[in-house]
């Protein structure tokens, strides 16, 4: 087993990386993708349009795809951070449709009746989404939302195409320069196991917390 | 999928001020569009000398056949874990414990790795154990040891979604456990599940660019790369045109998806909206 010690540094600062990759990346995705959602539903066409164009383009476009435009395309223009910001931007980037389109499936839930008791009830556009719209479409998309955070995570490997020291890269390094690559590689799938079932663990829980809204 | 109108139709006065934002809106998206072609002019990304080589059909003949390899290797990989994915769901739903738990592990595994660990591992290990195959071959088997987890969780549900009467009434009719299956609940949970499989070879599909890293496989990103080496002045047109080639056939299988599902929903108006939900949410996974 000593051959691994060597590589305990890079596993560790591989998984660091992976786990910021994906809060970062979560946290620009959630913020990004409501205010898509919120564009989406409301009655300005332009902002509608805008954001559906926005959704269709960047939904459709394979990660891998963007993660090299936004690294090897963009400094062509001029345009150049850092590996690991890119990365965390692309992914930024490429989730938003997908939490914006969850959000939405979640706002279609909320029945009509409710809507026109708001309305009854004297609720403007902006109190109605703050209070009683959003925090009912957030609870009923949680296990979804979970399922595109899980998805996430697997996609900061992305991040490794480029060269950012993530996980799977650390893992390729140690299986390129060791001649038992299958100890290596079990335990990279173990650690990306294991943090996948503790977050789902976790949306789990959020899910069952938030089930009363239902 | 339309958005219900969460709003009162406006007034007047709300008509105006929607109009002044419409307005204010259009000017920024403008701006917005205008600082970036300022950005690709002023680097002149729109020069003819750019774009020259793109008058060449043999260069487009490159990124065609790109896009070919992309499609092809997910449609092999689509199959495969089709057939695998079956087997598995088979194995999820066996009565034997040990063979439901092997199954699991599997799923679970292989569903909650990325797609590029695995490519990276069939890259680096299937040659140490004397399998000396093509590129197109690690992506292959690296796209269908994760799809076929998805693909059986898939079929799993879709047939645990089967009335239980169904069995029942193909056992009376004296038919055998593999015959049932075969003949009654796999058709029956392929067809339920066509649009999530549809989505999951969206999926497959992106995941092909990632034989990028390999670099021994002509897929669309990789000639486009191999195209920016050659007129290093057309890098960024040629991943441009990429990406594009991606997002309409992503474009055009997502349509299909949809139509599936709405398909769907009309043949089974009577089902509950728990299902449609879960349907709908199926189409937007990463």
């Amino acid at each position: 087993m000593s051959f691994i010690s060597g590589y305990i540094a890079d596993f560790s600062s591989g998984v660091m990386i992976t786990l910021e990759l994906t809060v970062l990346g979560w946290g620009g995705a959630l913020v990004l993708g409501t205010i898509l959602t919120a564009m989406r539903v409301s009655p300005i066409r332009t902002l509608n349009a805008a954001a559906a164009a926005y959704v269709t383009v960047f939904r459709n476009i394979p990660l891998p795809v963007q993660m090299v435009l936004f690294v090897f395309g963009l400094p062509l223009l001029g345009i150049q951070y850092s590996l690991f910001a890119s990365a965390a931007v692309v992914l930024v980037i490429y989730t938003a449709p997908f939490i914006s389109e969850t959000l939405r499936s979640g706002l279609n839930t909320i029945s009509t009746g409710e809507l026109e008791a708001l309305r009854a009830l004297g609720f403007g556009p902006r109190p109605a989404m703050q209070h009683l719209i959003l925090p009912q479409a957030f609870g009923t998309v949680i296990q979804p939302l979970g399922n595109v955070l899980i998805t996430m995570i697997k996609n900061t490997s992305v991040a490794a195409l480029v060269g950012v020291a993530d996980l799977t890269f650390a893992t390729n390094k140690a299986a390129v320069d060791e001649a038992q690559p299958f100890l290596i590689f079990g335990g990279a799938a173990i650690s990306y196991l294991v943090i996948g079932l503790l977050v789902g663990r976790l949306v789990s829980t959020l899910d069952r917390k938030a089930a009363f809204s239902r | 999928m339309n958005t219900k109108t969460l709003f009162d139709a406006p007034g007047p006065r709300a008509r105006r001020r929607h109009t002044l934002i419409e307005v204010l809106c259009i000017a920024l998206l403008a701006l917005g569009l205008y600082g970036a072609y300022e950005i690709l002019e002023a680097h002149g990304e729109f020069s003819p000398a750019a774009w020259k080589p793109f008058t060449q059909p043999g260069l487009w003949i490159l990124l065609g056949q790109g896009l070919l390899n992309n499609l092809r290797a997910a449609a092999v990989g689509m199959a495969l874990s089709l057939i695998f994915g079956a087997l598995l769901a088979v194995g999820l739903l066996s009565r034997k414990a040990p063979v439901r738990i092997a199954c699991r592990i599997f799923t679970d595994v292989f569903a909650s790795v990325p797609l590029l660990l695995l490519l990276y591992f069939t890259s680096l290990v299937l040659p140490t154990y004397g399998l000396k195959l093509s590129d197109f071959w690690f992506l292959v088997i690296a796209l269908t040891l994760f799809s076929s987890a998805v693909v059986g969780d898939l079929l799993r549900s879709g047939i645990r979604a089967i009335p239980y009467g169904q069995t029942e009434a193909a056992e009376a009719l004296g038919f055998s456990g593999a015959k049932t299956m075969q003949l009654v609940l796999l058709p029956q949970a392929l067809r339920s599940m066509s649009p999530a499989l549809v989505s999951q070879m969206v999926i497959l599909f992106k995941g092909t660019a990632l034989a990028y890293v390999l670099g021994g496989y002509i897929e669309l990103l990789r000639s486009a790369t191999v195209i920016g080496t050659y007129y290093s002045r057309s890098l960024l047109q040629a991943q441009i045109v990429a990406a594009v080639g991606f997002m309409l056939v992503n474009i055009a299988l997502g349509l299909l998806a949809t139509a599936l599902a709405s398909r769907q929903r009309r043949q089974s108006a009577s089902e509950p909206a728990q299902e449609k939900l879960e349907a709908s949410a199926a189409l937007s996974t990463p």
